[in-house]
């Protein structure tokens, strides 16, 4: 009888325990297990989406600032251009 | 050479340069087959007359074809910037391979096998590369290509673009090029004074007083006795563009008494012509009988034009105010001195003098005699004086006004003759006001020209002749001497040896022309710069530039655009280098500390070839940071692109917080996974082990292969992102060398999108999917984008403070040590 439990586990364990990604997702029916292995479960898929999205808007808002004849509007902090460099004083930070 | 000719005139201004029209006869007059009198050369046009003659040279042995073969035989040299592009690849290389061998050295002590340790060697060579800067520095130069085609300057050879940036001395010719190529009333005697008439070329400038009868005399004898007319169907073209059949005085006085006076053919209409003797080089003056267009008055005018002297002689009376008046002593020395003092410009001057002869001797139907003249010759009343020259381009004088001012020498060469040459000089600025020559100085003092120091004449004008005669040393201790130099009756030989002088004195030459003569300068100077549109084929494919609408004020936008680009280019490589380092040293602590590799091959170029460029790029829009045109040209062996001062900064200093910001995110990144930094330190044999796949880590946590390599491959996204985030600051501070980036602003909009784009592809290369399988690039958590930020800050504040010293201080020691 325990051989026979030992192998009904054993056979649950080796596909898990041989995945090839690092999160190892244990399908226990055990909460505890759940529990312990949270900290290395994380989101990766939104995560890609998030980051995606992210590169796409940045990307159109260079080819709009390249487009558009106006000024840009997250320039940092502008200010007229001193006329001599001997007369300007040094903006101190 | 000639046996035979009548009247014969030939235009010799393609050869030399000469706009008068020369006249040839059979007589060796002259030992310089190019002044004597009786040769007459390939490819000049004969503007009057016929003449017999036998060919002496052909093809390449004519003085046209010797200059071709000197042109093509010339080996043109490097550009300036290629000079500096190799210097600058040898520093790289001798950084390379110092850090290669002396990590050769290292890895064979540390016990690595000879074949580990060469890959080594040549991993750490290779990663030296900085491989998207080739392609950078040709942008940078078509960029700045393309600007300058926009304001008309044609560039045919890329690196040109940069030299006149560096140009220490321009050689000019002046025919063509400072001049407008067409003779042109610009004086006029009556009346006892000298009036200025209006040269420009749209007629802007001041018109003189018109009021006067003498002037109308004067512009009817001007009208009438002159041979040239207008071409047909030119009445819609403005007067100064129409062309002419004539010759070149001519031409000048038609198109100088059409817009004073209205049209000259109606008024030739009105008068018509009964006899005429043309100019002969024997009486040196032309003569025409008109009838009047007075029809109650009988009487024929007779018109008179020529050399002052043989006019003057002819006069018995002048005209005044509109009354005749008998000559007396004090008119004819007046006369005299207006004669000198216009011959003094430079000017060829022409007196004009008519009658109306007496109708009892010369009733109507009178049979003048032109060959056996049987009417009076003299006792005519004198009008005036008339003067022509070749008047300078509207724009060249401010031109060398600003060349001056931005420390660049501006010397004539020219085939012309040294009066006319030394007039123009002082027209146009090459000779400035107060600087005189040792013959003016004698003048002046009134003592022979021997005994004046040769000290004291800062301008000098030198004839061909004189130059033959000089040695290199006499040649070099003149340019070096003075100032305000003209080079006159040059033969397109000696124009090549005033080139290398100059160049021998490590001067950066530009050279202007336009003709033939000029092709050999402009092919050995380090940029020819020919006219577009009045040049001759051969000098435009003799020069690296050509000013599409031969505007000489071009060349100033060439001299800024050309300082422009260096000091971007130093920007750029200054930019592209800073990242070299946070490339290296990973390879290098792998290797002496053998901890997991923090960067890969792949991560090293996507950043140089991949987000770098366009930042790279972007620097080449940035502005002037200061009046550049203020400056003195660099000095070729002093002011290098890529110097140590460079190197320091971008290797030594900014690269080196770079690769700490990337070290901090990989040992983050390995720390919040279970491996402390401590635990790194000696485990990159097991690390790197394929079989090992219960590697154990500070926590106990045991990691396979595949899941190390997992976490390796994050860290080498992370460090890459890294880099990313310190090459922000990088280039805003790249931005400017002296400058604060406040006072210099954000307005270069390509480096802003540069900034995004590099960002969006950061963020691309991590996060796509199948970026793990394709280039082994992990999708980052958010917090580790921000492990770089704080030293990104640092590196914006550090040289912000290093620039600010840099200004309170100028010329101490941080400006010494670190001002690029």
């Amino acid at each position: 009888m325990d051989l026979v439990t030992l192998v009904v586990f054993g056979s649950w364990l080796a596909p898990a325990l041989g995945s090839a990604f690092g999160r190892e997702v244990i399908a226990s029916a055990e909460n505890a297990d759940k529990d312990y292995d949270s900290p290395f479960e994380y989101d990766y898929e939104s995560l890609r989406i998030g980051g995606l999205v992210f590169a796409v808007v940045l990307f159109v808002l260079g080819i709009v600032l390249i487009v558009t004849k106006k000024c840009s509007c997250s320039s940092d902090k502008p200010r007229p251009k001193a006329p001599d460099e001997e007369t300007a004083v040094p903006i101190a930070q | 050479m000639f046996s035979l000719s009548l009247c014969f005139q030939v235009d010799n201004s393609s050869l030399t340069g000469e706009s008068e029209p020369q006249s040839r006869s059979p007589d060796n007059t002259h030992d310089n087959p190019l002044e004597t009198r009786n040769v007459a050369f390939f490819s000049t046009n004969c503007v009057e007359g016929t003449a017999r003659g036998i060919v002496i040279c052909t093809g390449d042995h004519t003085v046209m074809g010797r200059i071709a073969t000197l042109t093509s035989g010339l080996e043109t040299g490097k550009t300036p910037i290629a000079k500096e592009i190799e210097h600058f690849i040898h520093i790289i290389t001798g950084v390379a391979v110092f850090l290669g061998v002396t990590f050769f050295i290292l890895a064979i002590v540390l016990g690595y096998s000879w074949l580990e340790a060469v890959i080594f060697l040549i991993g750490i060579i290779v990663a030296n590369v900085p491989e998207g800067l080739l392609a950078t520095v040709t942008v940078c130069l078509t960029l700045t290509a393309k600007r300058m085609a926009k304001k008309n300057c044609l560039v045919k050879n890329l690196e040109a673009v940069e030299t006149l940036g560096s140009t220490s001395t321009i050689c000019s010719d002046k025919t063509g090029t400072l001049t407008q190529n067409r003779m042109t009333v610009a004086h006029m005697w009556f009346d006892n004074q000298i009036h200025e008439a209006d040269t420009t070329e749209d007629q802007s400038g001041a018109s003189f007083d018109k009021s006067s009868v003498t002037w109308l005399s004067l512009a009817r004898v001007a009208g009438l006795c002159n041979r040239a007319q207008f071409k047909a169907g030119q009445d819609a073209l403005p007067i100064l563009k129409r062309d002419v059949a004539g010759d070149a005085s001519e031409s000048a006085l038609l198109k100088c008494i059409e817009l004073c006076c209205g049209s000259v053919r109606a008024n030739r209409d009105r008068n018509k012509k009964v006899a005429e003797i043309p100019f002969n080089s024997t009486n040196k003056y032309q003569l025409s009988i008109h009838e009047t267009e007075d029809t109650n008055d009988n009487r024929y005018l007779l018109v008179m034009k020529g050399a002052p002297e043989r006019i003057l002689d002819c006069c018995s009376t002048i005209m005044v105010q509109g009354k005749e008046q008998p000559m007396d002593e004090e008119l004819k020395e007046s006369f005299q001195n207006a004669y000198m003092e216009l011959g003094g410009l430079g000017e060829r001057v022409l007196g004009f003098c008519h009658t109306m002869l007496a109708e009892d001797q010369y009733p109507k139907g009178f049979a003048f005699d032109t060959d056996d003249v049987n009417f009076q010759t003299d006792q005519l009343c004198f009008i005036g004086l008339m003067s022509m020259i070749d008047p300078p381009r509207a724009a060249v004088p401010d031109a060398v006004g600003k060349c001056r001012s931005a420390g660049i020498k501006v010397i004539m060469v020219t085939g012309d003759h040294p009066i006319t040459a030394k007039a123009i000089a002082k027209g146009v600025g090459i000779i400035s006001e107060g600087n005189e020559t040792v013959e003016d100085i004698a003048a002046r003092l009134n003592i022979p020209v021997s005994q004046v120091n040769p000290r004291d004449a800062k301008a000098c004008v030198i004839h061909g002749t004189d130059l033959k005669d000089l040695s290199q040393d006499q040649m070099d201790d003149i340019l070096r001497n003075h100032t305000e130099i003209v080079f006159a009756r040059t033969s397109p030989q000696q124009k090549l040896i005033i080139v290398e002088g100059c160049q021998r004195l490590g001067a950066i030459v530009a050279v202007t022309g336009d003709g033939v003569n000029d092709s050999p300068a402009l092919k050995k100077a380090d940029i020819g710069v020919a006219m577009g549109i009045s040049g001759s084929d051969v000098s435009k494919q003799a020069a690296d530039m050509i000013l599409l609408d031969d505007n000489f004020a071009s060349i100033v936008t060439g001299v800024e655009e050309g300082r422009l680009i260096f000091d971007n280019l130093k920007k750029s490589i200054a930019y592209t280098l800073t990242s070299n380092i946070p490339e290296i040293t990973p390879f290098l602590l792998f290797i002496c500390a053998n901890i997991p590799l923090p960067l890969g091959t792949i991560t090293i170029l996507c950043i140089d070839l991949g987000t770098d460029m366009v930042p790279a790029i972007s620097l080449a829009y940035e502005t002037a940071e200061s009046d550049i045109m203020k400056r003195q040209p660099r000095n070729p062996f002093r002011d290098k692109l890529v110097n140590e001062r460079l190197i320091s900064i971008a290797y030594g200093q900014i690269g080196m917080i770079q690769a700490v910001a990337g070290f901090f995110a990989y040992f983050v990144i390995l720390a919040e996974n279970g491996f402390l930094p401590s635990k790194l330190v000696g485990i990159r044999l097991n690390w790197d082990d394929r079989s090992v796949n219960d590697l154990e880590d500070s926590y106990g946590q045991q990691w396979t292969y595949e899941q190390r390599k997992i976490v390796e491959f994050t860290c080498h996204t992370a460090f890459f992102v890294s880099i990313v985030v310190v090459q922000w600051a990088d280039v805003i501070i790249c931005k400017t060398r002296r400058n604060s980036v406040f006072q210099q602003g954000m307005r270069n909009k390509i480096l802003i999108f540069g900034l995004f784009e590099e960002t969006a592809l950061a963020a691309f290369l991590s996060y796509c999917p199948g970026m793990d399988v394709a280039l082994r690039m992990y999708p980052l958590k958010p917090s580790w984008w921000f492990c770089a930020f704080p030293y990104s800050f640092l590196i914006f504040v550090y040289d912000e403070v290093r620039k600010l010293l840099l200004r309170r201080n100028p010329g101490g020691w941080v400006e010494r040590e670190t001002y690029y």
